[in-house]
């Protein structure tokens, strides 16, 4: 481009620079504003002792908030359930769904009504569905109970026994994680080249080695990129704590860690403000460096 | 290994991919199987493989009837195209995976994946995977995979067009190279004229699923079974001209008389096809079949590229470079007895 440059073309180029910025701004002030605000807040929050929400008064900075929940017996639970939900929900889900992602990618008759029927939970709120999900544990006459009949399994009160409780949020978490993995996975199944297998085929590969030979290695970076955003969101369940048991169950033995946040400024009175933060800023570092494990997993398996 | 192809035809529903194939393929030969894109050739390959069932015919390896035997069970070795390397594996990975599958020890096989490799020159790369390969380091890969098998037939389907134009002479070269050593048999797959006369032992040469003719390269060039086959081959392209048998000559369109011995015995009224190989038409020679006008001349170095007119039809002819014609220059035209054709117009069939 020429170097000469008179005063209209420069002030056409400052406006053209200046254009695209100005597409971002929305959504930039946006993220500041909704997001990037409120999470300062929170983590300076938690470190306000005595906060008063009216007047803004507190009486002092430190790490009271933070040795007040770590002593806490409802947060011990709630991060100990948090933690066995993450363990159990991810692994067999992320199993489950591979496994039914390989199949609807076979090219099986009714694939595309397999798929919807898949995917038809992920269009629908959550509410509902854990509603649904409440009718089908109901102690009389849910239908979980009833198939289990046939198994010769003596009908469970998943929803008024304690020690049932956690076992009915894992089965409902997974159900309901399941349609958003297994259409990213189903994607990355898509994007494996077919040739691959008609070449395993001709070397005498049957479907069980072409699996774990091809398709899971092919597959891994979107099994990891499922498995960090699952982690994520499961770290963070609550939703499904209210259509099964209204809240944290009937022996409030069904604390998570954001129904604990949710607790301590809504549930609790006076609200506690500094407590929920605290809690929300624990929940951030553990999903923090759960994220940054998985990364550095993903790192080494690549070499 | 022989390989017979008994009245094999392939439909997909209402395209004939192959149609009532028959051929027989020599043991220890490098055949190559060429025709235009799309004339089934792709489809012939796999049917060999048994990567797909024929529609009717059958497929014999000596003397068993494969037709209905899966692919693995045929002992064939298939390059692809674009090679099929399994991305995640490394170049050893890869070599040995065909005996990984059949449960093969791994010192044993990681020997035998490092012999293949030194067949095909890439023993140094046995740690990479195939991401940091050239195209042509692929290729050899992919060639030294179908071969660790020790299978009875090599099938490479167009495994050079994906290559830039030094590479695809150097790996011809190669491959030709790597089927003498092993003697297995080949069947190479081509739709590049040149590609196949300089590598195989037999082109079997194909058109719209319909086998055309098979025979040694030069044979192909020299004695052509149609008019397609003609056309098909050389560069450049074969002078094709139309006309009529009258009183023992042939007149093309716009009233050009040829004087050909070949032409002496064919039916007064026949429309025929009289097709010239460039370097078979003399100019201005004791040799005279017919009269023309020098439309173009391009000096090509050693030779110059003339244009003559015949009638309405403008050929290619060589003419030595010291001669000097002028454009619109009256000439006599010579025809060698090898490399013109007469065929049949509708048919297409050789006359003489
Ligand atoms: N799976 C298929 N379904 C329908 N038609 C096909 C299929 N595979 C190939 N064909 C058709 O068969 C013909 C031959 O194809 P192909 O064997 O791939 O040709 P080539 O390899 O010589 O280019 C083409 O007309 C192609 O469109
Ligand atoms: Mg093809």
């Amino acid at each position: 481009m020429s170097t000469r440059t008179t005063g209209k073309k420069k002030g056409i180029s400052l406006s053209r620079k200046i254009e695209p910025y100005l597409y971002l701004a929305p959504f930039a002030i946006g993220v500041l504003v909704f997001t990037l605000y409120p999470i300062i807040n929170v983590v300076l929050l938690s470190f306000k002792e005595g906060y008063n929400f009216i007047t803004k008064d507190f009486t002092s900075w430190g790490f009271g908030n933070y040795l007040y929940v770590l002593k806490d017996s409802y947060f011990l639970q709630a991060y100990k359930n948090t933690f066995m939900y993450v363990f159990v929900v991810i692994p067999i889900s992320t199993c489950l769904s591979v496994v039914i992602a390989t199949l609807l990618n076979q090219k099986i008759k009714f694939s595309s009504l397999f798929q919807t029927a898949y995917f038809l939970p992920m269009v629908t709120s959550t509410i509902a569905i854990g509603f649904a999900w409440r009718f089908m544990f109901n102690y009389k006459s849910g239908v979980i109970n009833y198939l289990l009949s046939f198994f010769g399994v003596e009908a469970i009160n998943w929803l008024q026994v304690p020690q049932y409780n956690f076992p009915a949020l894992c089965i409902y978490g997974i159900w309901a994680i399941l349609p958003f993995t297994i259409i990213l996975l189903l994607s990355g199944l898509q994007n494996i080249d077919p040739m691959y297998y008609t070449a395993a085929k001709v070397d005498g590969a049957g479907p069980i080695k072409s699996f774990f030979r091809i398709t899971l290695p092919l597959l891994a970076p979107t099994i990891f990129l499922v498995l960090c955003v699952n982690t994520i969101s499961t770290f963070k369940v609550y939703n499904e704590l209210f259509p099964l048991f209204q809240g944290a169950g009937i022996a409030n033995n069904m604390f998570t860690v954001v129904y604990y946040i949710y607790y301590q400024f809504r549930v609790k009175s006076p609200a506690r403000y500094g407590y929920a933060a605290a809690a929300a800023v624990l929940l951030f570092i553990t999903v923090f460096i759960f994220t940054m494990i998985q990364r550095w997993v993903e790192a080494k398996t690549k070499n | 290994m022989k390989i017979t192809i008994d009245h094999l035809t392939k439909d997909f529903g209402s395209t004939i991919a192959v149609n009532d194939f028959s051929a027989v393929i020599e043991s220890g030969e490098l055949i190559a199987l060429l025709g235009p894109s799309g004339c089934g050739k792709s489809t012939m390959l796999n049917m060999i493989s048994g990567i797909l069932p024929s529609s009717t015919g059958h497929i014999y390896f000596d003397e068993d009837d494969v037709t209905d035997v899966a692919p693995e069970k045929r002992g064939v070795g298939l390059v692809f195209q674009n090679y099929a390397l399994y991305p995640h594996m490394t170049v050893l990975e890869n070599i040995a995976f065909p005996l990984e599958i059949k449960k093969v020890k791994k010192a044993e096989r990681e020997a035998k994946a490092i012999e293949m490799a030194k067949l095909v020159h890439v023993d140094m790369l046995l740690d990479r995977k195939p991401k940091q390969l050239s195209g042509g380091q692929q290729q050899r890969v992919a060639i030294a995979r179908a071969l660790i098998k020790n299978p009875r037939v090599l099938l490479l389907d167009e495994p050079l067009s994906n290559l830039d134009a030094r590479l695809r002479i150097e790996m011809r070269e190669e491959i030709r190279r790597i089927q003498q050593e092993t003697q297995v048999t080949t069947i190479f797959v081509t739709h590049d004229q040149e590609e196949a006369m300089s590598i195989s032992d037999h082109i079997v040469l194909m058109k719209d699923g319909f086998l055309q003719q098979v025979a040694r390269p030069q044979e192909l060039y020299d004695e052509p079974a149609n008019c397609f086959v003609a056309d098909f081959l050389g560069n450049p392209p074969i002078n094709k001209t139309h006309g009529v048998i009258k009183g023992g000559k042939i007149v093309l369109d716009g009233g050009c008389e040829v004087e050909l011995e070949a032409a002496k015995n064919l039916p007064e009224g026949k429309k025929v096809t009289l097709s010239m190989r460039a370097e078979a038409i003399v100019i201005d020679e004791e040799l005279k079949n017919t009269e023309g006008t020098v439309v173009e001349t391009y000096v090509m170095g050693k030779e110059v590229l003339a244009y003559v007119s015949l009638g309405d039809y403008k050929v290619r002819a060589y003419i030595p470079a010291e001669k000097n014609f002028g454009k619109g220059q009256k000439v006599t035209v010579g025809l060698k007895k090898r490399g013109v054709f007469v065929f049949d117009e509708e048919t297409g069939a050789r006359l003489a």
